[in-house]
């Protein structure tokens, strides 16, 4: 099971102050249901404003992206540019 | 394709052809976004609001529309739709459209000096003017704020009522704070607390402007059946097709965006000011209207990026290993949210292996232009802060400053104060190409000083979409969905090229409209040459796919007994047959009867871009009776991953080196005691002029990013970060003063060298 | 709507007639430099300009017995290319070299410079140092104008309708004479003066200064002189180059503005009269 941290604390009105979770999830479109199921509106918002790193490599809008079982991934803020 | 391992066996990558659109540049022929006409064109103009705060009362355009000659009048009441507060994932990083809309065309309230209240068509700009002149605003004006601590003390004026901060515990009364953030890894103070020795250092920026050499402009034309074409210089055509689509509710697929040459853009243009206007104009004129901005106009009403204030503090053992830092920042967003403050953070310690480390934030509005995006937005700033205090760190414990950076460098493996671990980087090989550089060792004369400074941006992926086409005589036509701002038209040509195993000459590519190629995420977070470089190459590989396949049915044999190579088909091995290679324009010339034209598009969400870390070494004199700073000398090393075109990388490289140290020395935005900006115009806002720098040598060091097929980064942006510091840390060591805030111009640094104090 | 005539006389009787009778606002052009980005900033709005490039005698350089003649309309790229001149007047050159940009100054002319009248012009302190005159034409006739008395206040002059400048004359350069100007911008180039000092020195055969006249702009309404007394009779030493910054900056009477603060000015004018002063003796003394 993939190991999710959130980054940022954008996300402090929907977990407070937790930032790790342990989630049974495959693929980021899962995840995010997931999250939101335990902290409503947080996969909304984690949907418009967050980017994900697993294992390091960043990655933008990818609801298809597939969780490898002992990945670590990272929630944080989407990244725009000049 | 795979990622090509051997950079010796690329034919085209890596070398300098011509630029394709070189020649239309140089002779003025180059269709900027002032440079069309249509028939019956009407001149638009804004009417800007001249308090730094206030309400307005009403607007009364009936004396202007009076005027023979004006066609149209817009507001925001009158002409376009409310919008809930609504955050919608658009482009890069969510959009609040709400606060666009009110950015564009003010409602209710002005909310800085030059924000737009009403707009103007008349068949002439002399018209323009005098209607201008005849639309009656009346204000009640506000006490107004400008300064980031101000607005986010007590007392302080606010500027939206409604305004709810993200990231905090609600404040419980009206406030100017629109979010906190905060990275966390470790505990930064306990790691303080075990250090040797600690450096501890306020430093202050001021809001700077991209400063692209062509003010906005636009050309729109609206059908009576809502059909619309909208001509403008910017960093996204699809951006401005989107953004105009929601701020006057219209549907998508009735805007034709065409992306005019841009001259200049660096994230200044990334976002609409005068498309949704002239769009409104002419819909309601019934004819073409174009609009230009003046650079009085850019200045006061476009964005720069923030100014801010903040505190850094790293800690080390006596070895120099860092056990501990923070940076406490707070950002200016202008008059509404949205300063860089989350990518100030990520970045401040990111190119540092930190157990703990703590980077906190605050977006703050305040009576001012709302800011835009300025390459790499957020991180030179935070840098500044960061990279000064390393370079206190390094003289206090008696360390060369490359040195100290080196001991504490990040590489693969590294967990990012932000989160992520990363993958295979190139900073420490970028430290080690500055220390070995023959700029590093060089004499110093009296009055000069050498600093150095590094940098890390993230660099993006996202959407691309790219075609590349076979012509009947065999050349090639690429077309692109990203407007061509650092040279990657050429790129793009390039890797076809490459790919195809034809000669760059024979491929010509040009820019797409949002009618002509998919949908393609915006030209910014250096994805370009990344991201639409991989959809072309993903096109120009499928063509090569078709390719074979024609010439297998040419030879009758099977398409897996055809290889393709340096731009011919040829038979697999001896069991496919004795056929000849079989170029390409005979392949082309047959397309009809093998099945058709021969083509392919691709559009892909890019993953996978790579990291980009830069060193800058900087040698400056200081006259120091009148605090002039002459460069002497700038070495530029960044990790470029594959140089696809190196002339257009050195070129990235200079330039964001060169805003850099503008940025460093003399750039500054200053406003009178009404809140008006003071310096509005290129004579007294200060950037480089060619004769204050010397040459900046770029030095490419290339750690390929394996996820593209020729090992891409993005560049555009990490030269702009290390320069602020590095020209600080040049001055430390020229004068003996630590300069702590930007811009340290000639007053500042007499100031400092009498006192003893920056 | 604004009404706009442009007349370009090929006489100064004809462009004196069209001035003195001008109904509303007239200018003078010869180069444009300064009207040309004065119209389009709105800041100027004319209704006759009057081109003065095609008088005879407006433009050129010449060499006299009592010194040298310039036309007021004259570029002030060809006063750095002639060599005469270049070598008689360095300090003036330096000026005129540093106003605007290489470009600009394929256009821009003396009297333009001058009269446009910013307390910042960098011809205009060398000039003063020189002892140049303004021959001012007009409809009273011609008359010869000392040009330090030319300029009243910041955008003002003493020239009364109808005037305009037709040449300058600068005194004849002998012996141990030199002039040198400085100026103080944060860049390098496009900047307008924060400080601006312009020297001119004569020296007896020993290297004694037996004469000086030192003139700041950017600091005060106009020009001013600064008191040179303190370096007269000396070998300019380090104590009368003290001297001299000191009285440097008690003839400031600068402002605050975005270009420099007061402190910075005063003091930097102090370092620019020094260095000024030096490169003047070093030029007059290898004579």
């Amino acid at each position: 099971m993939p190991k999710v941290s959130i980054s940022g604390s954008s996300c402090r009105q929907f977990i407070g102050e937790q930032t790790e979770f342990e989630v049974e999830a495959t693929s980021f479109r899962r995840l995010i249901r997931e999250l939101d199921s335990r902290f409503p509106g947080l996969g909304e918002h984690i949907d418009e404003t967050m980017a994900i790193a697993i294992d390091g490599e960043i990655h933008q809008d990818a609801y298809g992206l597939q969780l490898p079982a002992d990945s670590e991934i990272f929630l944080i803020p989407k990244i725009g540019g000049g | 394709m795979n990622f090509v391992a051997n950079f010796s066996d690329l034919k085209v990558v890596g070398t300098r052809p011509v630029r394709p659109d070189g020649i239309d540049k140089v002779t003025g022929k180059a269709m900027f976004g002032a440079d069309l006409s249509m028939a019956g064109t009407l001149t638009g103009k804004v009417l800007r609001s001249p308090h730094a705060h206030a309400r307005i009362v009403s607007i009364d355009a009936s004396k202007a529309l009076a005027l023979p000659g004006v066609k149209a009048v817009v507001t925001a009441a009158g002409d376009f739709p409310e919008i809930s507060s609504e955050e919608a994932a658009a482009g890069e990083s969510p959009v609040n459209f709400r606060h666009m809309a009110h950015n564009v065309l003010a409602r209710d309230k002005v909310l800085y000096e030059g924000h737009a209240v009403a707009a103007v068509a008349a068949t002439t700009s002399a018209i323009a003017d005098a209607a201008m002149a005849l639309i009656d605003v009346t204000y009640e004006v506000l006490p107004f704020v400008i300064d980031v601590e101000a607005a986010m003390a007590d007392g302080a004026p606010i500027l939206h009522d409604d305004l709810v901060p993200s990231g905090m515990a609600a404040p419980g009364k009206p406030t100017n704070i629109a979010k906190r953030v905060e990275f966390k890894l470790g505990d930064a103070e306990a790691g303080l607390a075990e250090a040797d020795v600690v450096v501890e250092g306020r430093y202050e920026t001021t809001a700077v402007h991209q400063g692209y050499i062509e003010p906005h402009a636009v050309i729109a034309s609206v059908n009576p059946d809502g059909q619309t074409q909208i001509f403008a210089s910017s960093q996204g055509q699809f951006m401005i097709r989107q953004y105009v689509s929601k701020i006057l509710n219209m549907d998508i697929a009735n805007i034709r965006v065409t992306p005019a040459e841009i001259g200049g853009g660096f994230g200044g243009k990334t976002l609409v000011y005068l498309e949704p206007l002239a769009v409104a104009l002419s819909r309601k004129a019934g004819k073409p209207v174009k609009m230009v901005m003046t650079r009085d106009e850019v200045f006061r009403s476009s964005g720069p990026t923030s100014g801010g204030v903040m505190t850094v503090k790293i800690g080390a053992k006596k070895d120099g290993t860092i056990t501990g830092a923070t940076i406490d920042i707070a950002l200016q967003a202008g008059a509404f949210p949205g300063s860089p403050v989350a990518p100030a953070c990520m970045c401040a310690f990111a190119c540092y292996d930190l157990k703990n480390v703590r980077a906190s934030g605050y977006d703050v509005v305040s009576n001012r232009s709302k800011i835009a995006a300025y390459r790499a937005p957020g991180a030179p700033i935070s840098s500044f802060g960061v990279e000064s205090a390393m370079d206190e760190l390094a003289t206090k414990l008696g360390m060369d400053a490359l040195e100290l950076r080196q001991k504490n460098a990040a590489k693969a493996g590294t967990k990012a104060a932000y989160g992520p671990v990363f993958p295979e980087i190139g900073f420490e090989q970028v430290l080690d190409a500055a220390k070995s550089h023959p700029h590093w060792s060089a004499p110093l004369g009296p009055n000069q000083g050498r600093g150095v400074a590094t940098g890390f941006w993230f660099n993006i992926g996202g959407d691309s979409s790219a075609s590349v086409f076979v012509n009947e005589d065999g050349t090639i036509s690429v077309v692109s969905g990203s407007p061509d701002i650092g040279g990657s038209r050429a790129s793009m040509a390039m890797m076809a090229a490459e790919v195809l195993g034809v000669p760059y000459e024979k491929v010509r590519p040009i820019v797409g409209d949002t009618a002509q190629i998919g949908i393609t995420g915006m030209t910014g977070g250096s994805r370009v040459t990344f991201a639409t470089g991989m959809a072309t190459v993903q096109a120009a590989e499928k063509v090569v796919d078709e390719l074979k396949k024609r010439a297998a049915m040419i030879w009758d044999i099977s398409p897996e007994a055809v290889d393709w190579k340096d731009g011919e088909a040829v038979p697999a091995g001896a069991n496919a047959g004795g056929f000849d290679p079989m170029p390409l324009a005979a392949i082309a010339a047959k397309a009809g009867k093998t099945g058709g034209p021969i083509g392919s598009e691709v559009s892909i969400n890019a993953q996978g871009a790579g990291a980009g870390f830069g060193a800058h070494i900087c040698d400056v004199e200081v006259d120091q009776e009148t605090g002039h700073v002459k460069i002497l000398r700038y070495t530029a090393v960044q990790d470029v991953g594959k140089a696809i075109h190196p002339s257009y990388v050195e070129g990235q490289i200079q330039g964001g080196a060169v805003q850099g140290i503008g940025w460093a020395l003399n750039e500054e935005y200053l406003y009178d005691k009404n809140g008006r900006m003071d310096n509005s115009g290129f004579l007294d806002y200060r950037v480089p002029v060619a004769s204050d720098l010397p040459m900046i040598e770029a030095v490419l060091v290339e750690v390929p990013n394996k996820r593209h097929p020729f090992g891409v980064r993005g560049v555009g942006e990490v030269p702009i970060i290390p320069p602020l510091a590095a020209v600080a840390n040049a001055i430390k060591a020229a004068t003996g003063v630590r300069m702590h805030s930007l811009p340290m111009s000639p007053p500042k640094i007499v100031a400092a060298i009498e006192s003893g104090k920056g | 709507m604004p009404r706009l005539s442009y007349a370009a006389p090929a006489s100064v009787p004809d462009a004196v007639k069209l001035l003195a009778g001008a109904q509303g606002l007239a200018k003078v052009m010869s180069g444009g430099t300064d009207l040309l980005v004065q119209l389009r900033s709105g800041r100027a709005k004319p209704e006759l300009i009057v081109d003065t490039k095609k008088i005879p005698g407006m433009m050129g350089i010449r060499e006299t017995a009592d010194g040298w003649v310039i036309g007021a309309a004259t570029p002030s790229a060809e006063l750095s290319e002639h060599a005469g001149f270049s070598a008689a007047y360095p300090g003036v050159v330096e000026g005129t070299n540093l106003i605007g940009s290489t470009q600009v100054q394929g256009r821009a002319s003396l009297a333009g410079n001058l009269c446009n009248a910013s307390p910042a012009a960098d011809s205009v302190p060398a000039m003063i140092a020189a002892g140049a005159v303004a021959v001012v034409v007009g409809p009273t006739g011609q008359r010869s104008v000392p040009v330090a008395q030319i300029v009243t206040a910041p955008g003002r002059t003493s020239l009364a309708k109808g005037e305009f400048i037709f040449e300058f004359h600068f005194p004849k350069v002998s012996g141990k004479q030199a002039d040198a100007y400085l100026r103080f911008i944060p860049r390098t180039e496009m900047d307008i003066a924060v400080v601006g000092c312009g020297v001119n020195l004569t020296l007896d055969a020993a290297g004694v200064i037996t004469a000086a006249s030192v003139v700041l702009g950017a600091v005060a309404p106009t020009q001013v002189a600064v008191d040179a007394t303190s370096i007269v009779g000396s070998k300019l030493d380090d104590a009368a180059l003290a001297a001299l910054d000191t009285a440097a900056r008690a003839a400031c009477n600068p402002i605050n503005d975005k270009r420099g603060t007061i402190e910075f000015r005063t003091k930097v004018a102090g370092v620019l009269a020094r260095r000024a002063a030096k490169i003047a003796y070093d030029r007059a003394g290898a004579r």
